[in-house]
């Protein structure tokens, strides 16, 4: 079942740069040397990505160390403290698309170095596409950083429900194996808490 | 009641809407499953099921889409509890019937994701038999956006029931599943696997489903289903609804029943209005069953390959006749051998793989899953399956993803009693050689007869005439004169049977000299009397040649493109070879070029040994491209690309070493352990140890302790590396490195990975912590210098 609520963004790698800062830190390289990327990689990656983030804004209640989104409640310091000073949150993921998983599984086989390098640039531009997303999303509400499963205590069982509210199998074609890792392996989850306006407030 | 079945042939059915919808105006909550109110609140259920039979609709699916054994544990209460509330409404009613609804597990099938495809078959079949017992009238499979879960889904309809199975896939506004797969290769896959009708739901709206409709109408001699979203989702007065209203979208259901679609419905945001208002408009249009389509198509889990004038090529390179290295890769299990041949005879054409794994001395059938299971990770060509034994065939065919080439299926009755019943049964398009129990006929009329035959008896099978492609066989000129032109002719009358065509090209220049002159002109002069494909190798420049230049002269290659892209790839070659005086081996390992270092080592063999190759260039180009990776002068992409062709050169000065002299003394076994699936660190490694010449027992990722030891004692090997790069992971690193010091304290063992440290190291009892993949290199050197 799809709900009407989600709405969905999609984007080409000509919509954002990928954060060279980012990519360098995944390439294990300084910044200026990302220039040098061999233009198969870049090529093959851009040919293979599909961007697609899948969302919903939904009310959240904090109360007693849980967050209630009522489709699910979050025990737990982390996400509290982060959302602390909002009663709404967008509930996102994010994902580069299976042709990534499956090009990354051929360079594998074919070349090491180039299997290295596309890793390193698919994982910076998931996070450069979740910045370009959530700029998006955010627009005309004033956001806290977004907060994933796996940081601080937000377990990331916690995946589970988040992806089963935004239909992410049908949405975006995200999975979850038995470890609760996601397939396409470029994928990411995410909350991020919209703060009380003043009069939110008052 | 008539079967739905027999009800689709006459008239056009009709589906009910979204089920979600309506039970969210009920009250239900966003997040709870809508499968508990089955048991929970099964009246308003009921009440749902009865809203859309009043509004005309044919049948009802049940409330079942998210239930199975992976999710809930009373998966069978629930499917009882959700058929039975689907019966009570369509009780006293005539032409009102109860499907099944089968939804996607939620997990993504191997190689991608973790679910066997057995695993998934089996998580269905539980259903199927529940659903069986309650007395569903047919099942429909809805939603799916991966070929392999939907094939797992029929699969385990076909062998659990008899009832009729409705097919409907996700398709985006690319008009692909998210898994790649497009009309075309599902309908292939599906018509073979006999599906009663198929079709696409949900995502689209009824406008983005007109964009697609036409490729069902023109692939499709199925039923089409057609079961759009009520558009897509909009914001309005503060509310998010779906934006095609009822008029609207039955004003579209309109034109894609006029499009082909046969069984119309409504899915996310459609409601019984929906329904009704589709019915009232389209029931007196001319009802348009789907005509037999003539064509013959192979189909990989992405796309279909059609068998017609465009000449098709199925690269031969994964057959173990006379390939050495291909014998000595199944008998070691090496696999990355076999998908690097997959991989390269992708690159350089081949629109079908030919695997044929048959040695004497392995388990064929094993073999053949773990490869056509590998290939489809690596590559998205259709595959021929090609074997000798039914069992192999059979098992193959089953888990292959897509409708496959079989090979292959001969005249005489013990094939025929063998292969005809496994291409019922899971499809494919069969590949006939013209042999009976007499032999190979020595004209071609009487091998057209036997072709003729196998297609009769195919028949009797419900095997049709377009999925049989019929191999005349070409036998070499050398033993037979006639031979070439025996086979010329049996191609020429069997197109003008309108059967399509298949030859094993090369085997008619056997115990020739320069045969690829006979095999290109042999291979043009088929072409020319209409054959459809060829078995070849498509690393050869003449064959390739012939399969150009033929396409561009008989009009198949519009504007000549193809051609002229193969033309200018190929003139460009030559530049990209070095001149003698221009860099060096040395310069290009440091560059990190492959191919000119592969140059540069043979152009430096004719001069001087193997030896001095790799002491005097190889090896010191990697020591200068290591040293400024740790001087922080390079970064590992760089150290990575010097590595590679550094290996590269490597391969091509151990050509010129007999295989005896290889030294194998420096040797180390690489695992990642138990429970980790990141392999990319010890790659890395793997990499940077062989280009220095290192010999690298690679024993993967999520390594058993046990093996590891095993492989080490097997090779006597003393150096070990592990890798771990999550936290949860360490203690397995630790276990392994106990088991293999309680064996011999001689083991020295080397650890490296994200989550590590030399403190965590020392406490694990590691002999070595690497801190990165030089380190690792560096460690190694010393270790094999003070033996």
């Amino acid at each position: 079942m799809t709900y009407s609520d989600i709405k969905i963004i999609t984007a080409s790698p000509e919509d954002f740069e990928i954060n060279r800062n980012e990519l360098a830190l995944r390439l294990h390289t300084d910044r200026n040397s990302v220039l040098a990327l061999p233009d198969p990689c870049v090529s093959a990656f851009g040919s293979a990505v599909r961007y697609k983030c899948a969302y919903i804004r939904t009310p959240v209640r904090l109360s007693e160390g849980i967050c209630d989104f009522g489709f699910m409640r979050i025990p737990g310091r982390s996400l509290y403290k982060n959302l602390t000073g909002c009663s709404e949150a967008f509930v996102m993921a994010f994902t580069t698309g299976i042709a990534v998983d499956r090009l990354l599984a051929r360079l594998n086989i074919t070349s090491q170095a180039e299997h290295f390098i596309v890793d390193a640039l698919s994982s910076a531009a998931i996070e450069s596409f979740c910045d370009y997303a959530c700029g998006i999303i955010s627009k005309d509400t004033q956001c806290v950083p977004r907060f994933s499963p796996g940081y601080g205590d937000l377990d990331i069982t916690f995946q589970e429900p988040l992806l089963s509210r935004l239909s992410a199998r049908e949405t975006l074609g995200i999975t979850l194996n038995s470890a609760y890792l996601m397939t396409p392996v470029k994928s990411i989850t995410a909350i991020m808490g919209i703060k009380n306006t003043q009069e939110d407030r008052t | 009641m008539k079967k739905i079945t027999d009800l689709i042939k006459e008239k056009r059915v009709y589906f009910d809407g979204g089920t979600g919808t309506v039970l969210q105006s009920m009250g239900l909550p966003p997040g709870r499953p809508p499968e508990l109110w089955n048991i929970e609140q099964p009246e308003k259920i009921i009440s749902l099921h009865r809203a859309y039979f009043d509004a005309g609709c044919n049948i009802v699916k049940t409330n079942t889409f998210g239930v199975n054994r992976c999710k809930f544990e009373n998966y069978r209460e629930l499917i009882r509890a959700g058929i039975d509330c689907a019966k009570k409404a369509a009780q006293g009613r005539e032409e009102a019937y109860v499907a099944f609804d089968i939804g996607p597990t939620g997990r993504l099938l191997e190689p991608l994701g973790d679910l066997s495809f057995d695993e998934a078959v089996s998580v269905f079949a539980d259903n199927v038999k529940t659903a069986a017992e309650c007395g569903a009238d047919l099942v429909l499979i809805e939603t799916m956006n991966d070929s392999y879960e939907t094939k797992a889904a029929v699969l385990a309809v076909k062998e659990n029931c008899d009832l009729p199975v409705f097919v409907t896939n996700v398709y985006d506004a690319s008009g692909k599943l998210m898994t790649g797969a497009d009309p075309l290769a599902m309908t292939a896959m599906l018509e073979g696997l006999r599906v009663d009708a198929l079709g696409m739901n949900c995502s689209l709206g009824p406008d983005k489903m007109l964009e697609i409709i036409g490729q069902f109408r023109e692939y499709s001699s199925t039923p089409v289903i057609v079961n759009p979203n009520a558009g897509l989702p909009e914001v309005r007065d503060g509310r998010t609804v779906f934006n095609i209203g009822a008029d609207e979208f039955s004003d579209y259901m309109v034109r894609l029943a006029e499009g082909g679609a046969c069984i119309l419905g409504g899915c996310c945001g459609t409601t019984p209005e929906f329904i009704a208002k589709t019915i009232e408009k389209t029931k007196n249009l001319p009802y348009i069953y789907p005509d037999e389509k003539n064509i013959t198509v192979v189909s990989s889990y992405t796309h279909g390959v059609v068998i017609g004038s465009d000449p098709v090529l199925i690269g031969e390179r994964i057959n173990p006749t006379g390939k050495s290295k291909l014998k000595a890769a199944l008998r070691s299990g090496d696999l990355n051998y076999i998908l690097n041949e997959a991989i390269k005879q992708s690159e350089t054409g081949a629109h079908v793989l030919d695997v044929n794994v048959g040695l004497p001395e392995i388990n064929e059938t094993e073999m053949m899953l773990r490869c056509v299971s590998a290939i489809q990770a690596v590559s998205d060509l259709p595959l021929q399956i090609d074997s000798t034994k039914p069992d192999t065939l059979a098992a193959s065919l089953r888990m292959y993803n897509g409708k496959a080439f079989v090979n292959s299926v001969n005249g005489t009755e013990d094939s025929m009693n063998a292969v005809l019943p496994i291409v019922q049964r899971y499809g494919g398009v069969l590949i006939a050689l013209t042999i009976d129990e007499s032999g190979i006929p020595d004209n071609a009329a009487d091998r057209v007869r036997v072709a003729e035959r196998i297609i009769e008896r195919a028949a009797e099978y419900g095997i049709k005439k377009k999925d049989i492609v019929v191999d005349p066989l070409a036998l070499t000129i050398s033993s037979n004169p006639e031979s070439a032109v025996i086979t010329l002719e049996a191609v020429r009358m069997l197109g003008e049977r309108g059967i399509r065509t298949s030859l094993g090209i090369s085997n008619i220049s056997f115990g020739l000299p320069k045969r690829e002159l006979i095999t290109a002109t042999f291979y043009a002069n088929a072409l020319q009397c209409g054959l459809n494909c060829a078995i070849m190798n498509p690393f050869s420049e003449v064959m390739m040649n012939t399969f150009y230049t033929y396409r561009a002269l008989h009009g198949l290659d519009k504007g000549c493109t193809d051609y002229i892209a193969y033309a200018s790839a190929d003139s460009a070659e030559p530049e990209k070879k070095p001149a003698a005086d221009n860099g060096s081996l040395h310069t290009s390992v440091v560059k990190g070029l492959k191919e000119q270092a592969v140059s540069y080592a043979a152009a430096l063999l004719n001069d001087i040994s193997p030896l001095d190759v790799i002491n005097l260039h190889i090896v010191p180009a990697l020591n200068e491209i290591g040293e400024a990776f740790e001087k922080k002068k390079a970064y590992l992409p760089q150290l990575l690309m010097s590595a590679e062709a550094a290996s590269a050169a490597f391969e091509e000065v151990k050509k010129r070493i007999p295989a005896d002299k290889t030294d194998k003394s420096k040797a180390i076994v690489l695992a990642t352990v138990k429970g980790d699936i990141h392999d990319i660190g010890k790659n890395i490694v793997k990499v940077l140890m062989e280009s220095y010449g290192f010999t690298v027992y690679d024993l993967g990722r999520d390594v058993p302790p046990e093996s590891i030891l095993e492989c080490a004692l097997q090779n006597s090997c003393k150096l070990v590396g592990l890798s771990a790069l999550m936290t949860t992971t360490v203690p397995a690193m630790a276990e392994t490195i106990e088991l293999l010091k309680k064996h011999d304290t001689d083991f020295t063992v080397m650890v490296g990975g994200a989550v590590l440290n030399q403190e965590y190291a020392d406490m694990i009892g590691a002999d070595y912590y690497g801190a990165d993949a030089m380190d690792s290199v560096r460690f190694a050197q010393r270790y094999y210098d003070k033996k």
